[in-house]
C-alpha cells in the first residue's frame, strides 16, 4: 500500500484509492464501509470502503476475509495483498483522518464530534465511488451511533441505494470485512512509520498500540509532553487521556470559550456576582468611579498604565 | 468535561511588546537613554506611566492594548501578558496645566521651576526641558519677563482657547480617519440606518471633547464643554430596575409597557434566555447521532419472534 500521499503531510486528511475495476462500472455493485482506529489516543482514524460486483460476492466469501479484529497482523497483510491482487473485480478507497483533524474538529468553537466526522467520511467515500462510476446498488455499514438513525440518514442521502446498517457488520458481510481489513492495514502502516513533523529530539517511538489503556502508550504520553505546546500532532488532543495529562502537567492555557464562573466571570460579563453584595467594600480599587474612560479608548481596549 | 482552570496571578515580567515612534529611541544627540517615568495624570490625579526621550526632549504617553486571553510568542519564548504597549507623542502642556492651576490660585507670577514641583513625582520638573514646553507656555499662561527671567501665571481664558483649538484639530482627524462618533453606535442592538456621513458636527465636537478630556481634570473638562457651547448631556445612569410595587397616584393609569412595538415588522427577537454554566457547556456539545438519555428508559422494543 502506497501511503506517500498522506505521509507528505500528515496534519491533514487524505484519500487513497485503488484503480476502479471496469466491471464495477457496468455491473451492479455492493459496497462495504468500516473504520479502524476509533478509540486510540494516537494516530489517525481510517475509513475504508471496498466494492465489488454483486455477482462476485461468493468469490469474496471464499477468499476468507473476516473481521479484521479476529485476524493477526500477518493474516491481515496477507488478505490485503489478496484483495489488492483481485483488482479485476475488487476496488477500495480509504479516507485517512489525521489525528490533527480529529483534535481540531472536536475542539473547535462549534463542536464537531467523532460520530459526525465518521458519518461524513463514510458519505464522502460512497460519493467518491459514485463519482467514479461505480454502479452501486447495495451498501453495508458497520454502525456508528444508533443503527436505525444512521441507516435513515444514509438512505436519504443516497436514494436508490439499498443501505444496510448493522452493528458488527464486519463479521456479517464479507464486503464489510474486506473494507475493515483495508482500513486496519492502512492505519497500522501509518502508525508504525509516523513522520513526526515536530523535532522531538531523542523521544523513542515505543508508543505501543496507541490505545489509552496501553501502559506503553501512557508512558510515552507522559514522556513527550511539552509544558507549553502539549503534544505532537500525532496525539489526539481531544481525548480525555491527553487532556487530563496536559491539565495536570502542562501550563494552564485559557481560551475565551472556556467556561468559568464566579467573581472573575461576572466581572468579565460586566455584571455583579452575588458574592459582591456580601464583601466588605465594593469598588475600592477604582479611584474615580464616576469618571469613565472615553469610549474611543475603551472601544480600542486601550488603558493607561501606572506601572510596567 | 468542563474542568475548572485555576487562574494563576499575572507575574511581573521583564520584557514588553512595544510599538513606538522612531524618535523615542533616537539617542544620537544625547547621552541619556529614553526612560519610563511616573508622572501625575492630569485626569485622575494619580500616577500614570509616561516616557521621556533621551535628553528629555520629547514626552510620550504610554497606553496598553489589553484584552483577555492573549499571549505573545516572542522568538523562542512565550510571554504571558498579551499586552501591546503604545508609546505615542504627547503635548507636555497637558501635564503642566494642573501645576499651573494650583500655583495660579495664589494669583502671582512665578518662575516655572517653582511651579513644577511635586514631592510625589519629582520627575515632573523634567517636563520643562521638552522642546516647546517653555516656548508654548503662552498658550495657557500669562508671561512676564523681568531681567531675562520669565514668570508665568495660569490663564483660564487662554487655556480654553487653546483647548478649543485642540478639539477642532481632533475633529479634523476624526473626520479624516472616518471614525464613528455618533451616539447611536453606543447601543449594540441598534441597527444604524444613517450612513457615517450623516453625523452632525456636534457629534464630532462631543467625541473630540471626550477624547481631550482624557487629559484634563473634570473641572476643566466641564469648563471646556461650556466654552465649546455644547449642552451637557444628562446621560441615563445605570438605571435601577423599576420597583415592583405600584405607586399610588391619582393620575389615570397608563400602560407601563408598549406592546404595540411587537406588531411592527422590525421587532427583533429577544436573545434567548440565559443558561447556567452547566447548561451552556452541555449546549456546546455536538450531540448529533447520539442516543438521547431518555431512550434508555423507554420500554424496550420487543425482539421479533422467530
Amino acid at each position: 500500500m502506497d501511503l506517500s500521499p498522506f505521509e507528505t503531510d500528515n496534519s491533514v486528511s487524505c484519500r487513497l484509492a485503488s484503480q476502479i475495476p471496469d466491471v464495477c462500472r457496468t455491473e451492479d455493485c455492493c459496497l462495504g464501509i468500516d473504520e479502524a482506529g476509533r478509540g486510540p489516543v494516537l494516530g489517525p482514524m481510517v475509513y475504508g470502503i471496498c466494492f465489488c460486483p454483486v455477482s462476485k460476492k461468493q468469490e469474496l466469501k471464499e477468499s476468507k476475509v473476516a473481521d479484521s479484529k479476529t485476524l493477526t497482523e500477518a493474516e491481515r497483510e496477507n488478505l490485503f495483498q489478496k484483495l489488492d491482487e483481485a483488482k479485476s473485480y475488487i476496488g477500495w478507497a480509504l479516507h485517512i483522518i489525521s489525528p490533527n483533524t480529529i483534535s481540531t474538529s472536536m475542539l473547535q468553537r462549534s463542536k464537531y464530534n467523532l460520530n459526525a466526522l465518521s458519518h461524513d467520511s463514510a458519505i464522502d467515500l460512497v460519493q467518491f465511488a459514485l463519482d467514479s462510476g461505480v454502479q452501486l446498488k447495495e451498501v453495508f455499514v458497520d454502525t456508528v451511533g444508533p443503527a436505525d438513525k444512521y441507516e435513515e440518514k444514509l438512505s436519504k442521502r443516497f436514494p436508490g441505494i439499498e443501505v444496510t446498517v448493522r452493528p458488527k457488520a464486519d463479521s456479517l458481510f464479507p464486503i464489510v470485512s474486506a473494507a475493515s481489513i483495508c482500513a486496519k492495514v492502512a492505519r497500522d502502516h501509518v502508525v508504525k512509520g509516523w513522520n513526526f513533523a515536530e523535532d522531538l529530539g531523542e523521544v523513542d517511538s515505543a508508543y505501543g498500540s496507541g490505545y489509552p489503556s496501553d501502559p506503553k502508550t501512557k508512558a510515552w504520553l507522559l514522556k513527550c509532553l511539552d509544558p507549553v505546546f502539549g503534544y505532537p500532532q500525532f496525539v489526539r488532543f481531544s481525548w480525555s487521556t491527553a487532556q487530563t495529562l496536559m491539565d495536570s502537567k502542562g501550563v494552564t492555557v485559557h481560551w475565551d470559550d472556556d467556561d468559568e464562573d464566579g467573581e472573575k466571570a461576572a466581572q468579565r460579563h460586566n455584571n455583579r456576582s452575588m458574592l459582591a453584595y456580601f464583601s466588605a467594600s465594593a469598588g475600592g480599587n477604582d479611584q474615580n468611579p464616576t469618571r469613565q474612560t472615553h469610549r474611543f479608548f475603551t472601544e480600542r481596549r486601550l488603558k493607561s498604565l501606572d506601572t510596567l | 468535561m468542563a474542568t475548572k482552570k485555576k487562574r494563576t496571578p499575572n507575574v511581573q515580567n521583564d520584557s514588553w511588546v512595544v510599538m513606538a515612534a522612531d524618535s523615542v529611541i533616537d539617542t544620537q544627540k544625547h547621552d541619556s537613554d529614553p526612560a519610563f517615568v511616573r508622572l501625575r495624570n492630569p485626569a485622575t490625579d494619580a500616577a500614570s506611566l509616561y516616557m521621556l526621550s533621551s535628553g528629555d526632549v520629547q514626552l510620550f504617553e504610554v497606553k496598553a492594548f489589553e484584552e483577555d486571553f492573549h499571549s505573545w510568542f516572542v522568538g523562542q519564548t512565550v510571554q504571558r501578558d498579551g499586552r501591546l504597549l503604545f508609546v505615542t507623542p504627547m503635548d507636555p502642556l497637558y501635564l503642566i496645566i494642573p501645576y499651573l492651576i494650583k500655583s495660579g490660585k495664589e494669583c502671582k507670577f512665578q518662575p516655572m521651576d517653582q511651579v513644577l514641583m511635586d514631592e510625589e513625582f519629582p520627575a515632573c520638573s523634567r517636563l520643562l526641558s521638552c522642546t516647546g514646553s517653555l516656548a508654548s507656555l503662552h498658550h495657557i499662561a500669562e508671561e512676564k519677563e523681568v531681567e531675562k527671567l520669565k514668570f508665568h501665571r495660569y490663564s483660564q481664558e487662554k487655556t480654553m482657547n487653546w483647548l478649543k483649538k485642540k478639539v477642532e484639530r481632533t475633529v479634523i482627524v476624526l473626520k479624516a480617519r472616518n471614525i464613528s462618533v455618533g451616539e447611536g453606535v453606543k447601543s449594540t442592538t441598534y441597527i444604524r440606518v444613517k450612513s457615517e456621513s450623516d453625523y452632525h458636527e456636534e457629534d464630532y465636537l462631543r467625541h473630540a471633547h471626550g477624547m481631550i478630556s482624557e487629559y484634563l481634570s473634570e473641572e476643566l473638562s466641564k469648563a471646556l464643554l461650556k466654552h465649546l457651547q455644547l449642552p451637557e448631556l444628562t446621560s441615563p445612569k445605570v438605571t435601577e430596575p423599576p420597583s415592583k410595587k405600584r405607586k399610588l397616584s391619582e393620575l389615570p393609569v397608563e400602560a407601563g409597557e408598549d406592546y404595540t412595538k411587537f406588531n411592527s415588522s422590525d421587532f427583533a427577537r429577544k436573545p434567548p434566555k440565559k443558561m447556567t454554566a452547566a447548561q451552556k457547556s452541555l449546549a456546546k456539545v455536538d450531540k448529533s447521532g447520539m442516543k438521547s438519555m431518555s431512550s434508555f428508559f423507554s420500554p424496550k422494543v420487543k425482539a421479533e419472534k422467530n
